[in-house]
């Protein structure tokens, strides 16, 4: 199959330590993604982002000074941010529910647990090609919906009917 | 008054690709030769990962009873160990990563022993040669039994 479909799509590893950001180049360029640029922490990562037009972000969760929550943050909330919607997949060993739930709320796109494999990554992308989400902005959030699931023919109570009158859609 | 929600379509702000593109890539990200490329690509990173590892195997021991240095060691070996095939030891470093992150979440005092004791099979499990696989399962079964019921224990006692 040819790879011709990924050629243009600019990537950024940000991810502090040089072997994963080898693997992670490796399995990017078995989808002929090429144009690859890298950072060793979310500071370095944003000053990337500024430079240069950025379609996927892979970005691991501890680094310092910056870590991934906190980059992904300032992606999705600064003002002067060059994408704030650019997908962000979160790369981390750290799979305990509140450190996921925390990169969630930070407005990471997808979740990738260590040990990454082809098969994962691949997972996720797709899912960002396949089904992209609509993003929320709220007075406290700002990044992909949270909610994974819509539940066809639902006819529970509406826990949030006051909202309804208040969302704007655009 | 509630507050102002804002919901941003995904036709509304731009993407990775087109949908026709985003159709014909999802094709490719599911073909079993792309995976297979991949995976290739991957199996060519076991050798240095696997030296990595067993530096930060090293640096683990020689950290003393740090155990924020520990458990930055051992989070980059469960990182790495299954990529270089270091199947076991991935495990036990996941069991102590978990062990670590649920004291320090609930905070209760780890006991030293029981994290020498994961440091000690992990380094042995990342030296050991295949022949060893069978022993270090066992271990590594046992520790995470015996993490699951400190866990229960220490939930208990708060």
């Amino acid at each position: 199959m040819s790879g011709v479909i990924f050629e243009k799509v600019k990537a950024l590893i940000v991810e502090d330590n040089t072997h994963m950001r080898s693997l992670l180049r490796a399995l990017l360029n078995a989808l002929e993604i090429t144009q690859i640029a890298e950072a060793a922490h979310g500071q370095s990562g944003l000053e990337v982002l500024r430079e240069r037009k950025t379609d996927l972000v892979l970005c691991d969760m501890a680094m310092s000074p910056m870590d991934g929550i906190e980059f992904t943050r300032h992606v999705r909330n600064d003002k002067q941010s060059a994408n704030p919607f650019v997908p962000i997949i979160m790369i981390s060993g750290h799979t305990e529910k509140h450190r996921v739930e925390a990169a969630r709320d930070a407005g990471i796109t997808e979740f990738l647990a260590k040990p990454v494999t082809a098969q994962h990554l691949f997972s996720r992308v797709a899912e960002i090609l396949e089904r992209p989400r609509p993003f929320v902005r709220c007075p406290n959030y700002f990044g992909p919906d949270r909610r994974r699931r819509q539940t066809e023919g639902y006819c529970g109570p509406w826990r949030r009917k006051e909202d309804l009158q208040d969302v704007t859609v655009c | 008054m509630a507050e102002k929600i804002q919901i941003i379509v995904p036709e509304a702000y731009p993407q990775m690709l087109n949908k026709s593109d985003a159709a014909r890539a999802v094709l490719m990200l599911r073909a079993p030769e792309t995976r297979a490329k991949a995976e290739a690509a991957a199996r060519s990173y076991a050798a240095p990962m696997r030296a990595a590892i067993l530096k930060y195997v090293s640096e683990m021991e020689q950290a003393g009873d740090d155990i924020a240095q520990i458990f930055a060691k051992v989070h980059e070996i469960r990182g790495f160990a299954d990529t270089a095939g270091l199947f076991t030891t991935g495990r036990i470093s996941k069991i102590l990563c978990r062990y670590i992150d649920d004291m320090e979440r609930i905070q209760r005092p780890m006991e030293p022993n029981l994290v020498m004791l994961h440091v000690a099979a992990i380094a042995r499990a990342a030296r050991a040669e295949e022949g060893d696989m069978a022993t270090g399962e066992a271990v590594a079964a046992e520790l995470a039994a015996l993490v699951a019921r400190r866990l229960e224990e220490a939930a208990g006692s708060r």
